[in-house]
């Protein structure tokens, strides 16, 4: 077990930079999740760590060392892949078995170790079988397995619950979190589903474009998004933006969307200020946005006469369509809602948990 | 240009010269591959008909349909392999040969002379069954490995990122894509003695020159490069198809599980490899058992049948000893022995399942 350490990583494809300056630490038996969309550096990142790919810049230690040129096989970790890429000509007890026998560990010792793993999985009665004949959650657990027998300082998971349907993506995501309490080792894991990322990690890491977005705890990067892009990755239905600007009446301060406004509340007042009169982003998320019927307390200054387009019955709650003016969104509200399409209807945005963005830097206004 | 054989001559004349190639010999030519094609024609035509007739129309058979459009190759495979795979097993209970080559009778006992001739008699006039088959087994054991082991070193090299790739590869596959016969002959020209260019290299690097075509163990020498390099870029192409379906996700893998180079070969491309290279190994056999081209181009099996194969001397034993119910014999007897080669091949090797089935 150990703390795994990116000191300023950058990866060169050719003339494309697919990590740029990349510096990371990832604390002893932590589950750090590197999150982002397809091409924005996350795998890289991890296969840099795993040593199949070179480093172009920088250094990555595991415990002390500097592993730069040290290959996979010396770093201690193991992984488990997407496509789990188990040997499809050895049955799942060779599968689990083959990283200790190339170490010649005894054969006791190994047979203890796949034994045990495969108690831990639920997979005891699978070990005679070639990978042909598993499904793909049985496979998923062989090669978690495969990984678990070799008791490694690091784990390294790249996406492995995106090959597996819905449901079982559900399960699966508890038990992986269950086996890390379980096994206190070091995780890195790879995804680009948000929903992932804010369930399981103790820590995520937004990336995008080979840049490090944010780096935080899941509500920390929930609450307080640095920029535009983690507000609107993390969370779903994503987070609304709308272009406004801020104006102060009366005292108050108001997010002037043009068609509606809303009214700040006092404590907001002291980081806004340099933006009065000026174009900034204004982002709330879906849940903030609420039937009025069932906030009996709104007051006029943050209530909005909005169209209803489509309704979403998710059963639990509705999502609503809106339009206001030039203005689209979604909220997120209670499902007896009396809103039906192509009605008008009247919506409560929470201002409090507004999200205030420089419409230049995209930066949060904090 | 001037061509050196005919200095006094422009190349374009004496090409006219050697080839007359007229409008009307082009029409001739044209003619003969329309007539050809026509005959064919009509008979698929008249074929087709009968069996739409009797099929449909008389039996309404309820296959009529599939039955007709597998006809024509049913046909083709009638005439090209199980007629003549029976009218060999015929011969080979006869006692025709050059003596008796329309007064020959048939009968069993013919069929156990001519099968024990093949065992007791030499072949042609002094080298014996059991010597040629195993110079066969020899000739056949050395070219398949160093067609295996050369195909297999050259699609790994030209399995990874490289400049030029498709060059490479398209030079490697000349040998193959070269009709045989010009390749054999070629390579005759090159073992000459004195102007071959293997015997002059050998002498630039202070070597002696080799007596490559009449001396027999130096032919048999010279046969066997000569069909190595001919059949090393089937084997490359095979594999490294065979190759290049592997993923890189099972390299990877094994490089965490900590396995060195040599490992990952021998633990991820070997046995994935192996669906690809079981019937590559016994289509290669098969060939190479059977090669005539290299052996009778290059050295007429000569010298003092110091190249024969079993083939080449079945050959020349029907159509130049004119023994046509001995040779009958002797193929059924080459069949049975690459019949069951193949048969145990294909049971020990897993034969031709995928690597993950058992």
């Amino acid at each position: 077990m150990a703390r795994v350490y990116l000191e300023q990583v950058t990866k060169k494809f050719g003339n494309v930079v697919a990590v740029n300056e990349a510096t990371l630490e990832i604390a002893d038996k932590e589950f750090l999740i590197l999150v982002g969309p397809s091409g924005c550096g996350k795998s890289t990142t991890l296969r840099m760590v795993a040593g199949l790919e070179e480093i172009t810049e920088g250094n990555i230690y595991i415990g002390d060392t500097v592993v730069n040129d040290i290959p996979p096989k010396d770093r201690d970790i193991a992984m488990v892949f997407q496509n789990y890429a188990l040997y499809p000509h050895m049955d799942v007890y060779n599968n689990m078995a083959f990283g200790l026998k190339l170490r010649k560990f005894p054969r006791a010792e190994i047979d203890k170790r796949v034994k045990e793993a495969a108690g831990i999985l639920g997979i005891e009665n699978l070990l005679k079988r070639k990978p042909k004949e598993l499904s793909g959650g049985q496979r998923q657990r062989v090669a978690l397995g495969r990984a678990i027998v070799r008791e490694p300082k690091v784990f390294l998971m790249d996406e492995p619950l995106s090959n597996l349907d819905a449901k079982l993506r559900v399960q699966m995501r508890a038990e992986l979190a269950k086996l890390h309490n379980r096994l206190q080792t070091t995780i890195i894991y790879v995804t680009h589903d948000q929903t992932e990322a804010m369930t399981m990690g103790d820590r995520i890491v937004v990336m995008k474009d080979g840049f490090i977005q944010q780096v935080g705890a899941p509500m920390e990067i929930y609450d307080h998004p640095d920029n535009v892009f983690v507000a609107g990755f993390i969370g779903s239905p994503a987070m609304n933006f709308l272009d406004a600007a801020i104006v102060r009446e009366n005292g108050d301060l108001w997010v002037d969307a043009k068609s509606f406004k809303v009214k700040l509340p006092p404590t907001r007042f002291e980081t806004v200020g340099e933006y009065i009169d000026k174009e900034i982003i204004f982002g709330i998320r879906p849940e903030d946005i609420d039937d009025r019927e069932f906030v009996p307390d709104a007051t006029d200054d943050r209530v909005v006469m909005a169209d209803i387009d489509v309704t979403e019955p998710m059963g639990s709650e509705v999502y609503l369509y809106a339009t206001v003016g030039q203005h689209s969104f979604i909220a997120r509200v209670d499902a007896r809602t009396r809103a039906r399409d192509g009605m008008s209807h009247q919506l409560v945005f929470n201002a409090g948990k507004a999200h205030l963005f420089d419409k230049d830097t995209r930066k949060a206004i904090r | 240009m001037r061509l050196g054989f005919c200095p006094g001559l422009p190349a374009s004349e004496v090409v006219k010269a050697l080839i007359p190639l007229t409008w009307e010999i082009v029409a001739r030519g044209l003619g003969e591959i329309g007539r050809l094609l026509g005959i064919v024609a009509a008979s698929v035509v008249v074929l087709e008909g009968l069996a739409y007739l009797i099929l449909y129309r008389l039996l309404r058979y309820k296959y009529a349909l599939p039955f007709m459009l597998l006809l024509p190759a049913l046909v083709g495979v009638m005439a090209l392999i199980i007629y003549p795979f029976g009218f060999n097993i015929y011969l080979a209970f006869s006692n025709m040969n050059m003596f008796r080559f329309k007064e020959f009778s048939v009968g069993l006992s013919h069929g156990i002379t001519n099968l024990l001739d093949v065992f007791r008699l030499p072949v042609l006039q002094k080298v014996t069954f059991f010597q040629l088959l195993s110079r066969t087994v020899l000739w056949t054991v050395i070219n398949v490995a160093c067609h295996v082991l050369g195909g297999l070193g050259l699609a790994i090299l030209l399995n990874r990122p490289m400049r030029g790739k498709g060059i490479y590869r398209t030079l490697l596959v000349v040998p193959w894509a070269l009709p045989q016969v010009i390749s054999a002959l070629a390579w005759k020209g090159e073992f000459h003695y004195q102007y071959g260019f293997v015997n002059l290299m050998l002498e630039r690097m202070g070597l002696h020159p080799v007596q490559w075509l009449t001396d027999p163990r130096w032919a048999f020498v010279a046969v066997v490069l000569v069909n190595v390099w001919l059949g090393i870029p089937f084997m490359m192409v095979v594999l490294l198809g065979g190759l290049q379906s592997i993923s890189q996700d099972y390299y990877d893998a094994a490089q965490i599980d900590g396995a060195s180079a040599w490992q990952q070969f021998r633990a991820v491309t070997m046995p994935l490899l192996k669906p690809v290279l079981t019937p590559a190994v016994i289509l290669g056999v098969v060939w190479t058992f059977n090669n005539f081209n290299v052996i009778y181009l290059v050295t007429k099996g000569g010298p003092m049948e110091g190249t024969d194969l079993l083939v080449t001397s079945m050959y020349k034993a029907v159509f130049e000893f004119y023994r046509y119910g001995f040779g009958a014999a002797y193929a059924l007897v080459i069949f049975v022995f690459l019949f069951i080669f193949s048969a145990v091949y294909l049971r020990l090797s897993g034969g031709f399942k995928g690597a993950w089935e058992s």
